[in-house]
């Protein structure tokens, strides 16, 4: 009894870890729905906009170390600090012009390439992010603190010890993650499904030439869905930020959105939710039941292997359109 | 000028179809291959044997197989750090197991044991396409790496988890250990890199090679005039990763001598490699060799200028190069997807018509 | 006989792209396949080489039934096509291209490839020669070493046919070869239809829209119509069919 009761527990902080696991895959299917681009660098911008929010918020000089390296300046703050609610919109200003960027500079001229090509240029696009990001902000692991809950929630402990006469411990943080989620999915799936916005996305999706026959502007939706997978990605970044340091791990953790996807299909919301609640719940319960058998850790690579399994049998994914061959 | 085909009248096939089409790219080649065996072992010292030249070596026959894989088959994959630790592991069981085994035999087996476990991570591709795949090449990066941590067979119960290659000799000269000369290391990985660059020359020339080319530019059609799918695809995982698992046992045993699979051989190796043969140039040996080249001197190079030059912090320098390399790779696949190679290419058709372009 | 189809039904989902057709194919004709667009010409090209298995009915080759349906066995077994949106692998030249169409018929294992020097060489310039053949007979010498996808329309069209052919085919499927030609380029693909029937005795199926090459080229055709054999002869008889004046050429006069 009190083993299920650890498993439910482990169980319950894999799901809050899968709903982290959910937003940063949010943000790869809404420029995959939408472009038919693969934005590998998704990962990194959600790095990119914690490290920003931090380094805005806590009024850091911009190329410190750099301007350091040139002049000697050894100036690395400005010296105030910033409320968070202006530094997050701030950071949403500065996520819609990278998003412009990427489209004048990159997409434009990647039009019609071979997916493959596409998905290598977003590599190359999360390289000099990554790199970009660092010489900006400076690579050293950041706290973020916006003032979000923290801790362990002492409401689900009292309650669950008074029902099984066991506390969870359930992290604050989670719960409030979880919430912001939620809204979030429910506010973008209204969008998809019953705005004039929604069917032009789901129009250039379906076929960029006939998209661009009917007159919908197609740099436009570009810009418009990147600056939208900014803003999940400041949400994650936020989230996990907050959870454990801004840091360059936070993109490798973000790759985990990868497998997510794969188990759930790339075009589906639905789909990036749900596999992001299996991995999470997956991947900490076969900690917790293999890992001391094989040495623990494990949480590296059971998303991948996971998501590779269930591929052989449904190679489009769970919620994923099936693809018909034809000559 | 004498830079022509002019006067060079090809009468037969094998004329039309050799490797270098045009005289003084034979003669070229013949020079560079004389100054690569008989001259630079004369004046090698360590830097350039372990900054420069065997680094490169090993990473060409990494790019090799790489490319054979994603430039020739199509298939991406973010595996390759993986796989290179399979061939270091192997070769260290090997290596300890087998005392008194040359170390060329046990890095061709190393070769054949990744190319084994290339053969499953590749089963995958049958079902999943593009990018799908890569993805799931991730598995195969992380679940190997944590493989080799977490069995302490791998590394023979070592306390640090690393693996050291002991002492092994080629006619009786060492080539691993901690007493190899600079020109002994360098010649074992020169031959290496001959010998297989040659091999995937062969075979990428061949039907074998049209077959991977005619799955990765369109995989129906090629099924429909008779290639068989599965083994094309298993073909270059296998052949591949018998490549990128050599590159594996040389990079542990020949070049750093010491390794610890999580440093060794992260998900930034597999990167390394891949950005190697977009900037070199896909499906093209020489293109692989090249872009070695390339991202194995650009951080020398950049590190000289910037934290030697102007004294700035290394960190620095490493995030200029983060930069650096991700512009290269999307001017590259926006400007010129065939890479380096490609503008080499470009160049030498001026040449031809040179000084007379028109 | 060489081909018998028989009773063949395919399904997608609740369409019904072929419904209980049978005909056979002599060897040595050319077989022409009319109908109306999404009549089921192609599928019924498509059930031929196996890339499609029909839900029911029977594929009998060479009085044989088709047991397995692998379309790359089926292609070894000498059955080649070409296809209406043309499906050449555009990175690679013509000529390579061409070259691909003999892979059927390479016998050089994989350790003769890697050493290259000796059998695999001379095998290779051996299809090297029958291929230098068919780039005479179709005319494309010039453009041997241009990348299929520099190449206009009908030229990659003829790509396609010679890629075909390099397999040295029994049974050769065109899908629409004369598709989006005009007639200069229409009259030379029919000579090399003709040339090759003739010559090679290559039996030939081909799906075409122009009714003149048809009544003109094919020995005898068979005429579909949402999915099902609605006629079957020679031309002459077809022509005056009513039920095929009816379906596909429109209002009788």
């Amino acid at each position: 009894m009190q083993q299920l009761l650890y498993a439910a527990e482990v169980s319950l902080n894999g799901l809050t870890t899968g709903v982290l696991y959910s937003l940063v895959a949010l943000g790869y299917v809404l420029i995959f729905k939408s472009s038919g681009v693969f934005n590998y660098s998704q990962g990194v911008m959600v790095l990119f906009a914690a490290l920003t929010l931090v380094g805005l918020q806590r009024g850091q000089v911009p190329f410190a170390h750099l301007w350091t390296a040139m002049f000697g300046t050894h100036t690395y703050f400005f010296g105030w600090t910033l409320a968070p609610a202006i530094a997050v919109i701030l950071t949403l200003g500065i996520m819609v012009l990278l998003a412009i960027l990427v489209e004048r500079l990159i997409l434009k001229h990647l039009v019609n390439q071979h997916p493959i090509i596409l998905f290598m240029a977003t590599i190359g696009l999360a390289y000099f992010i990554e790199g970009f990001g660092d010489l900006l902000w400076g690579s050293e692991v950041k706290k973020l603190d916006i003032g979000l809950p923290v801790g362990i929630s002492e409401t689900v402990e009292a309650w669950t010890a008074e029902w099984f006469g066991y506390g969870f411990f359930i992290d604050r943080l989670d719960l409030f993650a979880g919430l912001v989620a939620a809204v979030l999915v429910g506010l973008l799936t209204l969008l998809l499904r019953y705005s004039q916005l929604g069917r032009t996305l789901r129009a250039v999706a379906d076929d960029h030439q006939a998209a661009l026959s009917v007159g919908i502007s197609l740099r436009l939706v570009w810009v418009f869905v990147w600056s939208a997978a900014g803003f999940v990605a400041l949400v994650a970044g936020i989230m996990w930020g907050a959870k454990s340091g801004v840091q360059f791990s936070l993109s490798l953790i973000a790759l985990k959105a990868l497998p997510v996807l794969m188990l759930g299909g790339f075009t589906s919301i639905r789909g990036a939710i749900v596999g992001g609640l299996i991995i999470g719940v997956g991947e900490k319960l076969f900690d917790f039941l293999a890992g001391p058998i094989i040495g623990g850790a494990t949480e590296n690579w059971f998303a991948y292997v996971l998501a590779l399994a269930f591929l052989m049998f449904r190679p489009q994914g769970l919620f994923g359109e099936k693809i018909i061959e034809r000559v | 000028m004498f830079y022509r085909e002019v006067g060079d009248y090809k009468t037969t096939y094998a004329d039309d179809s050799q490797t270098f089409p045009i005289r003084f790219d034979r003669l070229r080649y013949f020079f560079v291959l004389f100054v690569a065996i008989a001259i630079v072992p004369l004046w090698i010292d360590d830097y350039w044997s372990n900054a420069v030249l065997v680094p490169f070596l090993v990473w060409s026959v990494a790019a090799i197989g790489l490319n054979i894989l994603t430039g020739y088959c199509g298939q991406i994959s973010l595996g390759t750090g993986g796989f290179m630790a399979v061939g270091a592991f192997a070769c260290y069981k090997l290596m300890t197991q087998f005392p008194e085994l040359n170390i060329v035999f046990c890095i061709l087996a190393s070769g054949i044991v990744t190319s084994a476990v290339g053969i499953v991570f590749g089963l995958p591709s049958l079902r999943i396409k593009g990018f799908y795949l890569a993805v799931a090449t991730l598995a195969a990066q992380f679940f190997l790496v944590w493989l080799f941590n977490k069995v302490p067979w791998f590394y023979n119960y070592s306390f640090s988890g690393q693996i050291t290659a002991p002492e092994r000799t080629v006619f009786g000269l060492p080539v691993t250990g901690p007493n190899v000369e600079p020109w002994a290391q360098y010649l074992i990985c020169l031959a290496f890199v001959f010998v297989l660059a040659w091999g995937a020359r062969n075979l990428t020339r061949g039907a074998l090679g049209r077959k991977w080319m005619a799955i990765r530019d369109m995989d129906i059609a090629a099924e429909i005039i008779g290639v068989d799918p599965l083994r094309a695809k298993l073909s270059a995982f296998a052949i591949s990763s018998f490549y990128v698992g050599v590159a594996g046992a040389l990079y542990f045993a020949v070049y750093l001598g010491a390794v610890e699979a999580t440093e060794a051989f992260g998900i930034n190796q597999s990167f390394l490699v891949l950005f190697m043969i977009i900037i070199g140039g896909l499906g093209s040996i020489f293109g692989a060799l090249i872009g070695a080249a390339f991202m194995v001197l650009m951080p020398i190079v950049l590190k000289n200028i910037l934290t030697g030059g102007l004294n700035w912090e290394p960190s620095l320098a490493t995030h200029v190069e983060f930069m650096l390399v991700g512009c290269l790779i999307m001017v590259f696949l926006i400007a010129e997807p065939h890479g380096i190679s490609q503008l080499w290419n470009i160049a030498k058709q001026k040449l031809r018509l040179w000084p007379f372009p028109h | 006989m060489l081909m018998e189809v028989r009773g063949v039904s395919l399904r997608f989902g609740g369409v019904v792209a072929l419904d209980d057709v049978s005909f056979d194919i002599a060897k040595g004709e050319i077989r022409a396949i009319i109908g109306p667009n999404g009549a089921g010409k192609s599928s019924m090209l498509n059930v031929i080489n196996g890339f499609y298995r029909p839900q029911q009915g029977d594929i009998w080759y060479r009085g044989q039934k088709r047991e397995s349906g692998k379309p790359h066995k089926i292609a070894g077994e000498g059955i080649a096509r070409t296809f209406q949106n043309i499906a050449l692998f555009e990175g690679m030249s013509a000529l390579d291209n061409i070259m691909c169409g003999r892979l059927t018929l390479v016998r050089s294992g994989f350790w003769k490839q890697l050493l290259w020097w000796g059998p695999a060489e001379r095998e290779e310039f051996e299809h090297r020669e029958r291929v230098e053949h068919i780039i005479d007979f179709l005319e494309i010498q010039a453009i041997r070493k241009t990348p299929v996808g520099q190449l206009p329309y009908g030229l990659q069209k003829r790509v396609e046919l010679g890629r075909a052919l390099a397999s040295e085919p029994t049974l050769l499927l065109l899908d629409e070869p004369m598709a989006g030609m005009n007639n200069e380029e229409k009259e030379d693909m029919c000579r090399f239809v003709l040339d090759v029937n003739e010559e090679l005795g290559t039996t030939i199926v081909l799906i075409e829209h122009d009714m003149g090459v048809v009544m003109d080229i094919a020995d005898r055709v068979v005429v579909m119509d949402h999915g099902q054999l609605i006629a079957d002869g020679i031309p002459a008889e077809i022509m005056h069919n009513q039920d095929v004046i009816d379906a596909y050429l429109g209002v009788a006069h």
